[in-house]
């Protein structure tokens, strides 16, 4: 296999055009961490953007960050976070569920946008990236966006790079806004609800002013074998219902003790503070669960996106029918599935109640002989498929970039 | 008019007649509007400058409606411009005299309020407000809130992307939605997103959103609604120095303070609206900034102070802290009729919206300061301060000849003075006419042309909304050709392994 390492965006725009020229699919990854999701790739040229780490600049007063692609997310983490600034959509780190030893790199987490538990009141990857320079699949190089919070200049073309798994373009460098750290964290704690009261508890929590910024729900089931944070927390057999507020710390405080009474009809709640509870939140968003190190490891893993409201319904089906696991984010809006091995990931199943519910599921950790046999990302109406396509052919005609890996059709 | 339209196809206005009869037939009723009397309300948009009766109005009223127009426009090669409530600040709505102007006005219906999701299903003429008005009694709001909220549609909204004075904490219209339907130049209707936090595949809503109307006609949309929060203060505090309101709001941030709105005015921007609703607005200050906080009232009493402090810190010279919801409301009025207030002491005013790094605030100023007078034009500045997005206001007078063109020449050099800094052309007005000429000061044709061929991918014909947004338009087939560079010598001099 071919590995090219490039060292510039010149490097990208000539890898790109050879290919072109030698009809010859890229692979494009940063660290390779999260190789393993979407559909396999058919190619034998890696392009490999590593080398491309700098931070370009860090303005803490401006809100922004403009670093490129390759760069080290655990690097990027550590500059805000010394500077108590966030990526307030809390990016995943895959690591524990895929079971790789790197988080990977910026390029990486905004091509996934996969956004942890915060989602719910800060938006996603793509509402928190500004601007891009990218190489097109014509071998171009080209900007979109820019370099402040509001702008409206042109189309907004980040937004489908943001989540594009790398078929769109090559990004080589990125602009993102930061915010402030909160200053303090409280996390509500209920436990022994079933997942339809805990959904509804979630639902009330959200539905409250006090500015939710978190709300998960965990079966006792998920909890059995569940390591760190999590496991601590879990008594035997009992679900858990976390629910996070963040501010100033008088802020915080009281409105965990006036959510407590809001939410009494479903118990009283524990308040966990500060580092115990980002703890909490660190293992909700990294699905720990269902690490890769655990006892669910051969068990291929979904992930949901279902309107919240309903998300308690679903997960129930879900796991009753399929003698599985399911965890809840976003309060309900988001679940993750873990399901005992089949050669198709009991997909046709799983399609039929996530699609009744108006939902949508990605399988994000399977076998590659699963992945190439079931289509990983949701299988969309004939319209938005078709014009998705054409998207993409507007960017990459020959389909050089990660060919084929968010739609079967076009990995050959 | 300075800004070029593109030529009128005669073929299709000679056919005039037969097609407002085919329209006719496709939106019974008063749903085609076609005497040029009738059509006088539909020459403008907020962009009053510029003017042209479009060949036809059409103002359906269903979704079906819609798709059967656009696709008889489609196989008859009839341009296309969607019109929300038509207060587009950079003439997103301006008619071509060849084209069909289609009205989404009767789409006033809010479909359906899901307080358990968070999310209101509604039509694309309902107003911004109107959202707000339709879920108050739940105590939820529609949180972007553009000045012209009570007038703007949401349609419109989507596809401006519009802002707001709470933008910096509440995002953007894009930000602020979970699905849509729209309808393509072809007719085909495709739905994107709904109840969920994130649509699958591509994020085909997040590039609908800001396409300013030249990738489809929007006819329902879901939008994601908050809980109001639980009180708001404002501070409106004056600084002798321009300088020093700038730093103020840098130290706010940095402070890890995240304001529901934090506002700038300058002198004559002060002036003119102390002197219009008596706010009470300090007058012998060079900078004023109004910064609201929200949420729960703990914590809005003790940012007030933290905020109160930093403003001392940087030299303010007087702050009043609102107390009453009255006297937060009286803060505003002046900044939410600066626009009106400077109409009264100009004939016309040109409003500006270009965004840059809030850093460069005192240097953009002492620029604008300098043009002004080399212009010999007054400008106004009101300034969305957290976000960096620029207002500034050209004063003119459009009977004295050559004044326009005057003041379209400043704003066009204050707009290439925020690209210079860093900034962008424009923060949440949108390119439309007004900044199209101005594209290539921030994009290369290489930029610009991937943009363009987004637009092929929705609208290979380049009907809908054509002259909008693009300085120079290509052909689809042009802009899809891959160039195969070199030969197939592969990556000479890169490192392998």
């Amino acid at each position: 296999m071919d590995i090219l390492k490039v060292r510039d965006a010149q490097d990208v725009e000539q890898a790109v055009r050879a290919a072109i020229a030698s009809e010859q699919p890229l692979e494009i990854i940063g660290h390779g961490s999260k190789r393993m999701v979407g559909q396999p790739i058919a190619t034998n040229a890696v392009l490999d953007l590593s080398a491309l780490n700098a931070v370009t600049s860090y303005e803490p007063n401006e809100l922004i960050l403009t670093v490129q692609a390759g760069a080290p997310m655990a690097d990027v983490l550590s500059l805000i976070d010394s500077k108590n600034q966030q990526f307030s959509f809390e990016p995943m780190n895959t690591s524990q569920l895929l079971g790789t030893p790197d988080i990977g790199t910026i390029g990486g987490m905004i091509s996934a946008g996969l956004a942890g538990p915060r989602r719910i009141q800060a938006g996603g990857a793509r509402d928190h990236l500004l601007g891009v320079h990218a190489v097109s699949g014509f071998g171009d190089s080209y900007k979109a966006g820019g370099r402040v919070v509001k702008n409206v200049t042109g189309y907004d073309v980040c937004k489908l790079l943001a989540g594009a798994w790398g078929t769109l373009s090559v990004m080589t460098e990125v602009t993102l806004k930061v915010m402030p750290r909160a200053e303090s964290e409280r996390t509500l704690v209920l436990r022994g609800l079933d997942d339809i009261a805990a959904n509804k508890a979630m639902t009330a929590a959200l539905g409250s002013p006090f500015d939710v910024s978190g709300a998960a729900h965990l079966p006792g089931s998920a909890l059995r074998t569940t390591q760190g944070a999590l496991g601590e927390i879990a008594s035997p057999d009992q679900s858990v219902t976390l629910i996070r507020l963040e501010g100033i710390t008088a802020s915080a405080s009281q409105r965990a003790v006036s959510l407590s009474t809001t939410l009494k009809s479903f118990g009283v709640a524990e308040i966990l503070e500060d580092a115990q509870s980002a703890a909490l939140w660190a293992a909700v968003r990294d699905v720990t669960p269902f690490a890769a190190s655990g006892p669910r490891a051969m068990w291929p893993v979904w992930r949901i996106v279902t309107p919240p409201a309903s998300g308690g319904a679903l997960g129930q089906a879900i796991a009753k029918g399929s003698q599985g696991e399911v965890i809840y984010d976003w309060g309900g809006g988001l679940i993750w599935a873990a399901l005992p091995p089949s050669a198709d990931a009991q997909a046709t199943q799983l399609r039929k109640l996530v699609n009744a519910a108006g939902g949508h599921a990605t399988l994000i950790r399977a076998p590659e002989d699963v992945r190439r046999a079931v289509d990983v990302f949701h299988p969309q109406p004939k319209g938005i498929a078709a014009l998705g396509e054409r998207v993409r052919n507007s960017f990459d005609p020959k389909t050089i970039l990660n060919r084929g890996r968010m739609s079967r059709g076009l990995g050959t | 008019m300075t800004i070029m339209m593109p030529a009128a196809d005669q073929a299709v206005l000679a056919r005039r007649e037969a097609i407002i009869a085919a329209l006719r037939k496709l939106v019974p009723g008063e749903g085609v509007i076609s005497s040029a009397a009738e059509m006088l309300p539909y020459e403008s948009d907020g962009l009053m400058a510029y003017r042209q009766p479009p060949m036809v109005v059409v103002l359906p009223d269903t979704t079906e409606q819609v798709s059967k127009v656009l696709k008889y426009c489609h196989e008859n090669g009839i341009k296309v411009v969607p019109r929300g409530s038509g207060t587009s600040l950079s003439g997103g709505a301006l008619p071509l005299a060849d084209a069909v102007l289609l009205g989404l006005g009767k789409f006033k219906r809010v479909r359906e309020i899901d307080f358990d999701n968070r999310a209101v299903v509604v039509e694309p003429g309902v107003t911004n407000l109107a959202i707000s008005q339709a879920v108050a009694h739940a105590g939820f709001y529609y949180a972007p809130d553009p000045s012209s909220q009570i007038a703007c549609s949401i349609g419109g909204n989507v596809a401006e992307n519009s802002g707001g004075v709470h933008s910096l904490k509440y995002g953007m219209t894009t930000n602020n939605l979970l699905g849509c339907e729209i309808v393509l130049m072809s007719g085909e209707v495709i739905r994107v997103g709904g109840k969920t936090a994130e649509t699958s595949g591509y994020d085909l809503m997040g590039i609908i959103t800001g396409s300013e109307g030249l990738l489809g006609v929007i006819t329902e949309i879901t939008v994601r609604i908050l809980q109001k929060p639980e009180t708001a203060r404002a501070l409106m505090i004056g600084f002798a120095e321009v300088e020093h309101a700038g730093q103020c709001v840098a130290d706010v941030i940095s402070a890890g303070i995240i304001p529901g709105g934090m506002e700038m005015m300058d002198k004559p921007a002060i002036h003119a609206a102390e002197a219009f609703v008596h706010a009470g607005y300090p007058l012998d200050v060079e900078a004023l900034l109004i910064i609201e906080l929200d949420g729960p009232g703990v914590e809005v009493d003790e940012l007030i102070k933290r905020v109160e402090k930093i403003a001392l810190g940087c030299g303010s010279t007087t702050c009043q802290i609102s107390t009453s919801e009255q006297e937060r409301l009286l803060f505003w009025s002046g900044r939410k009729a600066a626009f009106p207030a400077v109409g009264r002491i100009s004939p016309d005013y040109l409003c500006m919206d270009g965004t840059i790094p809030r850093a460069a605030l005192p240097l953009v100023l002492r620029r604008m300061k300098e043009m002004s007078a080399k212009y010999g034009l007054g400008v106004a500045n009101v300034f969305h301060a957290g976000d960096g997005n620029l207002h500034p206001l050209i004063l003119y007078d459009a009977n004295k000849p050559g004044e326009l063109q005057l003041a379209e020449d400043f704003g066009a050099d204050i707009l290439r003075l925020c690209v210079e800094v860093g900034g962008v052309l424009t923060g949440e007005h949108g390119v439309g006419i007004e900044k199209r000429d101005l594209m290539p000061e921030m994009f290369s044709e290489v930029d610009l042309n991937q943009q363009q061929r987004i637009k092929c991918a929705f609208d290979a014909q380049g009907l809908l909304n054509p002259g909008k947004v693009f300085p120079t338009l290509h052909r689809c087939a042009e802009l899809g050709r891959v160039h195969v560079h070199g030969g197939k010598l592969a990556f000479p001099d890169l490192p392998r392994f």
